[in-house]
């Protein structure tokens, strides 16, 4: 399974459900106006617990903290990476996902699917 | 103590033979149960559950997502009146945390040398509100044989017929496949259970048919032909999942006692013409699996689909939905494309589209799906197509001499219900 590439800068241990040690490629990037751009790359079979998608809230969460980002300067981008299958959906995605900041904590994830140009373009800006 | 282990029912599907097996979760729970616990099994598939009795403490045993809102209703009878609930199980692992609210306590993973805390921990009226072992799973010297014991043989048969027995010689599995919670459930290692384990169980089991229900036998050649060399003594015939097509593994299967496996058909390649003909020639049946709704099936590729599988000789075929189950990549892909119906999680039995298809309406997914079992048995119905099964492994019984004829006792008996008696 590919790991290191231009989205992904470290490997991130995170705690998902039940306390599940689980692994996900992440990448922060600030951008010039101040917000931040952060990616967590689905691992797959290099993840032994919860995948980002269903913990992508707490993920983010946590991610903030551990980078001082301020809630609305973030923007979160989930991706999963190509598998080299030819089934389509095994093929890399991204999706940014907005969340609703209740004051503590990211809830509601919704997500909207990019193409890599546009990621790119977000990491440019 | 008494100790009330609940399989709790659930609605077959429309138009399918019903054949209610024995469960397996429950009976290996069972055997990691301290010796002081005295256990009631109740399988609500074969029998009629009371709630109004008053045990010590009552179990709920889940493996599948449509038990799982009868399971939370059968629990919430029992708190009504003080008595302590706690779920187990492949789907309360899945649902876990809606079921902590039907629940005193949940158990996640593997039970094996974690049942003597539980219980202790009730006496002590110390219950915790998790127990959760999800990737640490125990040492797998201490699992089974299971409890068979518990199980009340007689509503297992059908018109005189026993049904298989479920045993399992593995845990977890390497892949990460699409629609497939293995991971979650039980990591993403293969570990076999020891080979002298996996005999002493397999001889003690009073049942001569058998499906072996480990996730794949086919995750490492030498531990499958190990395997299959220790059960050709025992002379059990046996379905499973699916095994290698090497030809000495398939040598060694059908010694062993392969009756028929399954094998995914996903594609009209002769990759998987070849694969069930290479079955075939060393006498092992085989029943198709045949996932319909993918997002990479249109329409038709399901019809050519399914008319490529009257075409490669299957013995039996069996089609489902793609059900995308919480803890799976389908699940994660769908949720975040907003293709989620609605969770009802009784209509998630694989025989009800509850999301959008990519290629077609679930209208047409859900009439695809009847078309295709339609189709498969119009000139031969499933039942005729057992049968034949049944005729296959009867002979290969009667040349060992492990044949044991239909039970004259139970010949109108259907799962512990009388039926009237129908020409065969």
């Amino acid at each position: 399974m590919q790991t290191a590439d231009k989205y992904i800068d470290l490997i991130y241990d995170y705690k998902g459900q039940w306390d599940s040690p689980s692994r996900c490629g992440l990448k922060v990037y600030q951008r010039s106006d101040g917000h931040f751009v952060i990616v967590v790359t689905e691992l797959y079979t290099g993840n032994p617990g919860t995948s980002v998608t269903q913990w992508c809230a707490p993920l983010a969460t946590t991610l903030i903290g551990e980078y001082g980002i301020e809630p609305e300067q973030l923007i979160f981008i989930e991706r999963t990476p190509d598998t080299g299958s030819k089934l389509v959906f095994l093929r890399e995605t991204f999706d940014r996902v907005s969340f609703t900041w209740d004051g503590i904590k990211y809830t509601s994830p919704e997500w909207q699917r990019l193409s890599r140009e546009e990621v790119d373009k977000l990491l440019s800006e | 103590m008494k100790f009330k282990l609940i399989y709790p029912g659930w609605e077959k599907l429309e138009g399918q033979t019903i054949f209610n097996l024995p469960p397996h979760g429950p009976v290996v729970m069972a055997a990691a149960l301290p010796d002081d616990v005295e256990v009631e099994f109740i399988d609500e598939n074969v029998e009629q559950l009371s709630t109004d009795d008053y045990p010590d403490f009552v179990g709920i045993s889940m493996m599948l997502t449509t038990q799982i809102k009868r399971g939370w209703a059968i629990a919430d009878e029992y708190r009504k009146k003080g008595i302590k609930v706690i779920f187990g199980g492949i789907s309360t692992m899945l649902h876990a945390e809606e079921t902590m609210g039907h629940a005193d306590s949940v158990f996640l993973g593997e039970v094996e040398g974690r049942l003597d805390k539980v219980f202790d921990d009730f006496r002590q009226n110390k219950l915790q509100k998790i127990y959760n072992f999800i990737n640490n799973p125990p040492d797998m010297s201490l699992i089974g044989p299971a409890r068979r014991d518990i199980l009340k043989r007689d509503y297992y048969y059908h018109k005189g017929f026993q049904m298989v027995d479920l045993f399992h010689a593995s845990r977890g599995c390497i892949y990460n496949c699409y629609p497939c919670a293995v991971r979650y459930l039980g990591g993403r290692g293969f570990r076999p259970r020891p080979m002298d384990k996996v005999v002493e169980e397999l001889a003690g089991i009073d049942n001569n048919r058998l499906f072996v229900v480990d996730n794949s036998l086919a995750l490492d050649t030498e531990w499958e032909k190990e395997l299959f060399r220790a059960m050709i003594p025992l002379k059990k015939k046996w379905c499973s999942h699916t095994i290698e097509d090497k030809p000495e593994v398939l040598d060694l299967a059908a010694q062993a006692g392969a009756w028929y496996v399954y094998q995914a058909v996903f594609d009209t390649s002769d990759y998987i013409k070849n694969r069930i003909k290479q079955y075939h020639d060393f006498g092992i049946g085989v029943e198709g699996t045949i996932l319909l709704g993918l997002d990479n099936q249109t329409e038709d590729d399901i019809l050519r689909l399914i008319d490529f599988l009257l075409e490669i000789d299957l013995d039996l075929a069996e089609f489902t939905i793609m059900a995308p189950f919480p803890h799976t990549k389908a699940w994660d892909d769908m949720k975040k494309q907003g293709r989620i119906l609605h969770q009802d999680w009784n209509l998630y039995n694989a025989g009800n589209v509850v999301f959008k298809p990519m290629h077609m309406s679930p209208e047409r997914l859900q009439e695809l799906y009847h078309y295709a079992w339609d189709t498969f048995y119009k000139d031969e119905p499933q039942t005729k197509k057992m049968f034949n099964l049944i005729s296959r492994v009867v002979t290969k019984e009667m040349e060992d001499g492990t044949f044991k004829p239909r039970r004259r006792d139970l010949i109108d008996v259907s799962f512990g219900k009388k039926i009237d008696k129908q020409p065969e």
